[in-house]
């Protein structure tokens, strides 16, 4: 046990901060993860910068140079990590195609699909992910959008939902039943489609924030060509939601620093609203700082033990808290705003309605990606050994 | 950044559970109420392991996890929790190595009445540990100032806890010429208060652990409607938010016991998490302990209670959650 990087590692921080003090656009620095995107699109300057990151070996550095990498260790990928969220950067503004499509293609893919994986990474090519349909959230596996072989050709009917950056994507990586009469884990294919092939109907939903950046994918006699199927046909199960292996253990670098952000700026805000004298103010401001500093200690227990090749179930708790942990911090953000909390965008609110803002974008941390109880259900099964419900 | 436990680290904590279990047990603990003579034993065992006040307080930590896992009694935790980082602090090289290589122990008097554990001009101090069967007490008055009495003669406080005695200690007149009293940096005793913060949160994720060990046994032992209560998702889900709370306060711990071994100035800050994260864990998995066993649960003849009295005696002792909350709020603020 001990604090601290050797100095292999802080060699590499010094060498990343040059460079994001030398490159990263000023658009990009103090990034508020907390808030939509949009619904403008993908912004040039996000664009420009994931690229600028791919080809100066920064995007993924534990992935090898012609990926975008330069061969990093896990110990230096977590300090990558912190060092972009230091500063608020993000790597890119969408991040199917780099953090999911790229390392499952890696993975699963063939030879030709393996081609696509630099351009996803460099953000040349926008990949949306389409797994959600009306009848399947948290039930995956009951996914029911089919694909029926037809000579060396799929054709693809059915629904998608929720799909995020469907509208401005060129492929989906999709999930589809290829067998319905197998076991539901078993008939599940994921198939590369490209977004402009005859139709396939996107209908923009609008985010609760007010912001489109997800929508309704309709599929209708689409034809995708049978090499377009990653790994074996039926056996897409397989192919779960891959994140990038090496940065595994320092994903949530990215969320325990946003609370620390979001917790500094609450304090300021506070201060500003006269509210630091508040006792209960006070308490739910250090309850707060506990939990928050709490977690950053448990995501570098996880990330030892993910450094050793233990499975680390750590992140399955980090998943949770900081979601979790995010919804409460943003409530007392508005808590604290009093009853300006309401006004948007109007200077002499706090914060010009930032934090409303972000409590109601926070809703989508605790369902997306796997809802907090469907963490706690992992936890319980897989971790602590519970028998199944 | 390394969280990881080296091969010593990982012994050390294997003995200290190895040790614990061989010498002591919750039917000790039951006798110990009546009759806390049946603690010499284990004391004697302990004895050794003074050593480990001399080392760095993550290893300390290692060792109180389990002593507050396995509700040890008597001397021991005192001892090498409060009394010696005391001396050490203080320069009394005599009284540190009678600790550390003599078997000597010790006890800290400082809190007053409403168990605030800082310096103060009462002049009887209150929930002063093991203070019947210690070889010194280490008195902290107004200054901060520090005097080291030999044995004394203490009031018991009867107390919620059975497996921890709590005593009123007089604190010696100030112009007692055989002890003078010995002036304290304030900023040092600021960093002999951050160690015992983390000793004491060490120890009550101990007790925090084994309460939430028990309900997840229980959880798949206990059959109603036919299966397991642990296939209910009411109770996977209190006992997956019972691990979450464990697993933080475990890592705010060892972060801080870190932080104070490398002198890092997030120190301070990280020793308030500590017991306030402990203290947080350690009350979620006695209520939802409780509630995980039913009926049972709320016997005087199930063990479960004993746990939960130890917890809240751990929890009140150097400022409860809130107090550590409070701290941390000026701090932040
Ligand atoms: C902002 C956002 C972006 C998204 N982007 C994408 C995307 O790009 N691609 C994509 O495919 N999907 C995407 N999703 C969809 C997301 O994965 C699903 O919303 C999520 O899996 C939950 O499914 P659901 O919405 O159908 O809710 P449901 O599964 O219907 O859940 C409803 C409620 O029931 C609870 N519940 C369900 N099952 C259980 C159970 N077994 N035990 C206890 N409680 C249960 C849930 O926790 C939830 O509270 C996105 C969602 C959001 C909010």
């Amino acid at each position: 046990m001990e604090l601290g990087w050797g100095p292999d590692e802080e060699a590499f921080r010094a060498e990343l901060a040059a460079f994001l003090d030398a490159n990263a656009p000023p658009e990009a620095l103090g990034h508020d993860f907390a808030q939509d995107e949009g619904d403008g699109g993908i912004p040039q300057w996000a664009r420009d910068w994931q690229a600028r990151l791919f080809d100066s070996g920064w995007l993924v550095p534990g992935y090898p140079p012609e990926l975008g990498g330069r061969d990093a260790t896990p110990a230096q990928s977590l300090i990558y990590m912190e060092e972009l969220a230091m500063r608020g950067l993000p790597r890119a503004l969408h991040f199917p195609g780099y953090a999911i499509v790229a390392p499952s293609l890696l993975e699963f893919g063939s030879d030709e699909q393996q081609a696509l994986v630099p351009a996803a990474l460099r953000g040349d090519t926008v990949w949306c992910i389409g797994m959600s349909e009306p009848g399947a959230g948290s039930d995956l596996a009951s996914l029911s959008t089919r694909a029926v072989l037809d000579g060396d050709t799929f054709i693809v009917n059915g629904q998608k939902v929720w799909t995020s950056y469907a509208m401005w994507a060129q492929m989906c990586f999709c999930y589809v039943r290829t067998d319905p009469n197998a076991a539901k884990h078993k008939g599940i294919s994921v198939l590369i489609i490209d977004m402009d092939t005859d139709g396939i109907d996107i209908r923009p939903l609008r985010h609760l924030s007010g912001n489109a950046e997800f929508a309704e994918v309709f599929f209708e006699d689409v034809e995708v060509p049978v090499t377009n199927v990653v790994g074996d046909v039926n056996d897409g199960w397989r192919i779960t939601m891959g994140s990038l292996a090496h940065e595994r253990g320092g994903l949530w670098v990215q969320g325990v620093s946003g609370l620390e952000h979001a917790l500094g700026d609450l304090v300021k805000l506070a201060k500003a609203t006269g509210r630091d004298t508040d006792p209960v103010v006070r308490r739910k401001l250090a309850e707060a700082y506990v939990t928050v500093h709490s977690l950053r200690a448990l995501g570098y227990k996880g990330f030892s033990s993910f450094a050793q090749g233990s499975s680390a179930p750590e992140h399955s708790y980090l998943k949770l808290a900081t979601s979790e942990q995010g919804k409460a911090l943003y409530e007392l953000g508005v808590e604290i705003a009093g009853g300006p909390a309401i006004v948007t965008d109007n200077d002499w609110a706090p914060g010009s309605g930032r934090w409303m803002r972000s409590f109601f974008t926070s809703f989508a941390s605790t369902i997306a990606g796997g809802s907090s109880e469907i963490q706690r259900n992992i936890i319980a099964e897989r971790i602590l050994g519970l028998p199944r419900g | 950044m390394d969280f990881a436990l080296n091969d010593e680290q990982q012994l050390l904590r294997d003995t200290a559970r190895a040790l614990v279990t061989r010498e002591w047990s919750t039917a000790l603990v039951r006798a110990h109420m009546g009759d806390p003579s049946v603690a010499d034993e284990l004391t004697k065992r302990l004895t050794d392991w003074g050593a480990l006040a001399e080392g760095p307080l993550v290893d300390l930590c290692l060792f109180l996890e389990e002593c507050g896992a396995g509700l040890v009694a008597g001397p021991f935790v005192p001892t090498v929790g409060l009394y010696a980082p005391l001396l050490a602090t203080l320069g009394d090289a005599e009284g540190f190595t009678a600790v550390t290589t003599g078997g000597a122990t010790g006890t800290v008097a400082i809190a007053d009445r409403t168990g605030a554990w800082v310096p103060n001009d009462g002049a009887t101090k209150f929930f002063v540990p093991e203070a019947d069967r210690v070889d010194h007490v280490a008195v902290i008055g107004p200054g901060p100032s520090v005097t080291v009495t030999g044995p004394v003669s203490p009031r018991f406080i009867a107390t919620v806890d059975t497996s921890r005695r709590l005593f009123e200690v007089d604190a010696p007149p100030s112009t007692a010429s055989t002890a003078p009293a010995v002036r304290l940096d304030p900023d040092l005793l600021a960093d002999v208060q951050a160690r015992w913060y983390v000793a004491a949160a060490a120890e009550l994720i101990g007790t925090a652990r084994s309460m939430f060990e028990m309900a997840l046994a229980y959880a798949k032992q206990r059959e109603q409607f036919g299966r397991p209560i642990g296939s209910f998702q009411a109770i996977q889900h209190k006992l997956a938010n019972m691990a979450l709370a464990n697993e933080s306060a475990w890592s705010a711990v060892y972060y801080a016991a870190m932080a104070i071994d490398a002198a890092d100035p997030d120190r301070h800050r990280a020793a308030h998490v500590a017991k306030a994260a402990a203290g947080t864990a350690a009350k979620l998995a006695a209520k939802d302990g409780i509630q995980i066993h039913g009926g049972i649960g709320y016997t005087w003849e199930h063990d479960l209670h004993l746990f939960i009295r130890r917890f809240e005696s751990s929890e009140h002792l150097l400022g409860t959650t809130e107090w550590h909350e409070d701290r941390l709020a000026d701090l932040i603020l």
